[in-house]
């Protein structure tokens, strides 16, 4: 039941800014719809997991130290990107590695897999069978030992704090 | 003055839209081919949405979240096309 | 007051004209580099950061207006949608049979599925 109320209050906020006026009645039918639109795909969302409003409204500030620390990789980022583009002759070691991460649950793995794909020159390929670790594609893998030290240390420890 | 600028600043967006455009047509390979079309819906959205601004009518944003929507769909099935041999 | 709508206003402009430079570079990344794997980096990063930047400028130019809400929800399906879309095409390509490019030092992926 729960889970019902934050997936809909979720889905009314976004019918607000779909609709694009944010007040009262639009949240509540949205609300409604949001209900509707759960139902049919159950199996889809963890309706049967137990969570609790304080678990939740406790991660708020590790969610919010999170996404500054995003806002700021994505950023540097680009900034890689485009100067390695700019270069008159490229000259980059691209490859692809393994880096083992430590969670096997679902979200905190996509979760670390985005914020890979989103951060300076690597891109998340794949997970492994047992789900032990992700294959990452860098533009830059002439040491790998750093490359999977920074990883761990920068971006894991974040998404952990935030999702787990 | 500003809706000059902005003028200029749509031809730039097209003149970003031929680099896609040649990938679309000599790509060495199909997921290069399906790498540019997602490159240009995302010019294409980002046209709409200056569009939208300089001709102050909020339809051209609507159309740019739907095409945006319909373009992530499309990458994904043809990727899974692609890796499968079937999409369901 | 007017002194105000100045500064956002410059600094709507600067948003814009940051997002198209991104978005230009991307294109010219993706006309550039060599193979597909180093082409996505291009196009998700600086593509999808570009996208954002305008609709930020678009936000601040008109407020949090119906367009200004539309606006956001663009940015922030695309800055979602972007790695999603990243990670397919770079999976089926590697099954598909793409090989890195010459200059490549690595690849674990290859070794353990074939």
């Amino acid at each position: 039941m729960k889970q019902y109320v934050i997936y809909s209050v979720t889905l009314g906020a976004t019918w607000c800014f779909l609709h694009g006026a944010i007040n009262l009645p639009n949240f509540l039918i949205g609300l409604v719809l949001g209900l509707l639109v759960i139902r049919p795909f159950k199996e889809l969302y963890d309706i049967d997991k137990q969570t609790s409003y304080r678990n939740i409204i406790f991660r708020i500030p590790k969610l919010v130290r999170y996404f500054s620390m995003l806002i700021v990789e994505i950023i540097k980022a680009s900034i890689v990107v485009a100067k390695i583009v700019l270069q008159p002759k490229i000259d980059i070691h691209p490859g692809i590695i393994a880096v083992p991460v430590r969670t096997t649950k679902d979200l905190s793995i996509t979760a670390i897999a985005n914020t890979i794909t989103l951060t300076p020159g690597t891109l998340t390929i794949d997970v492994s069978n047992d789900r032990s670790a992700l294959y990452i594609h860098s533009i830059d893998v002439s040491d790998p030992k750093e490359l999977r030290d920074s990883i761990r240390d920068d971006l894991e420890e974040y998404v952990l704090e935030a999702f787990e | 003055m500003i809706s000059e600028l902005f003028y200029i600043v749509l031809v730039f967006m097209v003149l970003s839209m031929i680099p896609c455009v040649y990938r679309v047509i000599v790509g060495p390979t199909i997921p290069d081919r399906v790498v540019a079309l997602d490159a240009m819906t995302t010019v294409i959205v980002v046209t709409l949405g200056v569009y939208s601004f300089v001709q102050e009518s909020i339809f051209f944003l609507d159309v740019a979240l739907v095409l945006s929507i319909i373009s992530f769909i499309g990458t994904v099935t043809i990727s899974k096309y692609l890796d499968e041999g079937t999409v369901f | 007051m007017s002194t105000l709508t100045t500064a956002i206003d410059a600094i709507s402009m600067f948003f814009f004209l940051i997002g198209i430079a991104f978005v230009f570079l991307g294109m010219i990344g993706l006309l550039r580099l060599p193979d597909v794997y180093n082409r996505l980096h291009a196009t998700t990063k600086i593509g999808t950061v570009g996208a954002f930047s305008v609709m930020i400028g678009i936000v601040l130019k008109v407020g949090l207006s119906a367009m200004g809400l539309k606006a956001i929800t663009v940015g922030l399906f695309l800055l979602l949608t972007a790695p999603i879309a990243a990670h397919m095409i770079a999976r089926a390509a590697h099954r598909h049979g793409v090989g890195l490019c010459d200059e490549s030092i690595m690849d674990d992926y290859g070794k353990t599925y074939k």
